[in-house]
């Protein structure tokens, strides 16, 4: 997600939504909340955050062909021309919802049989990047609410006027795109924080509320910026990438995945540590990083980790049923470049062993496609959103 | 020529690294007939069937500016219709996002977004790939030398908002951010309280975030100063 990140003025995040949120928000900055820490030199100046091409790649330019996957598996393309592919999420009678950032402002929803044309069902809506699915409902988080559309698969050609469940959200423009989960009945969503490194004041967490926008409670506190998630079928626990501080230095910190065991009472280090073990140069003083809560593994230098679910299909080997998947986007500050899907066990002791699944994203060192997120369709297969080409793959597996 | 796919990777990769890539995302020139563009612009480009392509794919860039853009537009890229802006010196990467904002409808300006609807994607790539291609063209002597204490404001205030971050010291821009030095005053001055205002959206918020705290009036002694940043720094300089 650092790729999108803006030149907003703190200040914006303010003005709108939270009255306690703008209380508590840091004063205007002098310079974008991106970046902030970036040092002065010449190659450091040379990098900024970039969005996603505004035309997707066309079909045969893909780079499906040259993905790396363990032996058995095999990778298709199974839409194109899906502008700022994002989210993934599965309906009940037989389509698959896709958002996007701030390029596209759509959400798509592609048929699973037939051709996978993708048809714009939400248009114009700026950051229709939050998407999950629920009993026929379409929830959709932009920067600034929380929407619910109803029944959307039996009128998918006006979803109509949604039920506005939540118009609180702080808004501005870093890390403030949503990803969303719903178990138990609880919407769990993040506010990520308003800059690169800052205090966040009620910023950098992950929130859950009840279905009808009521209840709001802390998840997790301490979380820069949260795009992936997902809860342990297993254990229950929520898992979750986060993004680590730009402008650190090239190889550090780490993006981290981490494990909440004590809801709404972990603090898992931000703005103040990092990665588990390093105090932040100007946030960290007076800290240690034995206060909060160390990452289950670490995700590699601004990875950019984005998507994470549990697979919870049949078709894998029985050693991927229970893993999880991440999105490693990868990096746009820094100088090497890299992008996979990995995937992760956890080892029943708080940590994670992760190693790459699908790699082949990287060429000459310039992106072919960058993943962003995943579903594990009815058949055990698995999608894989790429907002860089605008297509989906998937993968599947036969012994 | 291949300037702005170049950013869709990174600003900072090396270049000769990127022009690799790069021109396996264009297909290289002849692009178009490999690819139909109801394959790749079926979805966000639901208003331009290949139909309406009226010229054939084959016909160079060139040309097509020459017939649909120079008489507005200049056929150098530069005319002195102050709301017209400047595309000569325009990175190839900025023009093609803004083409799609205009065929999206986004971007507000209904000459323009009646122009780009008849594109395809594949047109987007040429056009912005040909306009990226445009030198510079200095704009031509002011009829009154530039007021010297606007233009010292306005060297400060560009330099409290840090507008050089991202179009660069010499205000030329490159990859998805605009060449801004020497661009007419009048457009300047419009795309800043458009930005600030709202009506007028970038391909990213960046624009909108940085001009959020910038009062009006200083809005407009930058616009005087970036549009006269060629005089006062001596030369038109690409970065």
């Amino acid at each position: 997600m650092k790729q999108v990140c803006s030149l907003a003025a703190l200040a914006t995040l303010c003005c709108i939504g939270l009255p306690a949120l703008a209380q508590q928000a840091p004063p205007p900055a002098a310079e974008p909340g991106w970046a902030k820490g970036r040092p002065k030199t010449e190659a450091a100046m040379q990098m900024a955050p970039i969005a996603a091409f505004p035309i997707p790649t066309a079909p045969d330019k893909l780079p499906t062909s040259k993905f790396k996957l363990p032996p058995g598996f095999k990778v298709e393309t199974w839409a194109s021309g899906v502008l700022d592919a994002r989210g993934l999420r599965e309906g009940a009678k037989g389509n698959v919802f896709v958002s996007s950032l701030f390029v596209a402002n759509k959400v798509y929803a592609i048929p699973e049989q037939g051709s996978h044309q993708a048809k714009v069902v939400i248009d114009k809506l700026p950051m229709a990047t939050g998407i999950e699915f629920h009993n026929g409902s379409l929830y959709v988080a932009t920067s600034t609410k929380i929407l619910r559309y109803d029944n959307v698969e039996d009128k998918l050609d006006n979803l109509g006027e949604p039920k506005v469940l939540y118009d609180k959200l702080p808004g501005g423009n870093d890390h403030s795109w949503k990803y969303l989960r719903i178990r138990d009945n609880k919407l769990y969503y993040a506010i990520g924080a308003p800059c690169n490194i800052c205090d966040p004041g009620p910023y950098a967490k992950i929130y859950r509320m009840n279905l009808d926008g009521t209840g709001i409670e802390t998840i997790a506190s301490g979380v820069r910026n949260t795009v992936g998630f997902d809860f342990d079928p297993k254990t229950g626990d929520l898992w979750f990438t986060d993004n680590g501080r730009d402008w650190f230095s090239e190889e550090l910190p780490n993006d981290e995945l981490n494990h909440v065991t004590k809801p709404g009472q972990e603090h898992f280090g931000y703005p103040f540590c990092h990665q588990g073990n390093i105090p932040d140069p100007e946030f960290g003083w007076g800290k240690s990083c034995d206060e909060y809560v160390k990452p289950a593994a670490l995700l590699g230098p601004h990875a950019a980790a984005l998507g994470l679910t549990f697979y919870r299909g049949k078709m894998f080997p029985a050693k991927y049923q229970g893993a999880m998947f991440i999105a490693r986007h990868g990096p746009w500050n820094r100088t090497k470049k890299y992008a996979d899907i990995s995937v992760a066990w956890p080892d029943g002791k708080g940590g994670a062993r992760i190693e790459p699944f699908m790699t082949g994203f990287v060429e000459n060192n310039s992106y072919l496609g960058r993943p962003v997120d995943f579903l594990v369709l009815k058949d055990g297969s698995m999608l894989v959103s790429d907002d860089h080409g605008g297509a989906i793959y998937r993968i599947s597996y036969a012994p | 020529m291949t300037r702005w796919a170049a950013g869709l990777v990174c600003l900072a990769v090396a270049v000769a690294l990127v022009l690799m890539v790069v021109s396996r995302q264009l297909g290289g020139p002849h692009h178009a007939p490999a690819a139909p563009a109801s394959a790749s612009g079926s979805v966000a480009t639901s208003a331009a069937p290949a139909a309406t392509s009226a010229a054939p794919a084959a016909t160079p860039y060139a040309q097509r500016f020459a017939t649909l853009c120079a008489a507005c537009h200049g056929p150098n890229g530069r005319i002195a219709t102050p709301l017209t802006p400047v595309l000569a010196g325009q990175p190839s990467l900025y023009v093609i996002t803004q083409l799609f904002l205009f065929r999206e409808g986004r971007r507000g300006n209904e000459a323009m977004t009646a122009v780009a609807k008849t594109l395809t994607d594949d047109d987007l790539r040429g056009f912005s790939e040909f306009i990226g291609t445009l030198p510079p063209v200095a704009p031509p002597p002011p009829a009154a030398p530039p007021d010297p204490v606007r233009m010292a404001s306005g060297r400060a205030l560009a330099d409290q908002y840090k507008c050089v971050f991202c179009h660069g010291a010499g205000l030329a821009g490159g990859q998805q951010v605009p060449y801004i030095g020497g661009q007419h005053e009048e457009y300047l001055q419009a795309s800043l309280r458009g930005f600030q205002s709202g009506t007028r959206p970038g391909y990213t918020p960046a624009m909108t975030g940085a001009v959020s705290q910038i009062p009006p009036a200083d809005l407009d002694t930058l616009a005087y100063y970036v549009a006269r940043f060629g005089d006062s720094a001596g030369t038109l300089t690409r970065q």
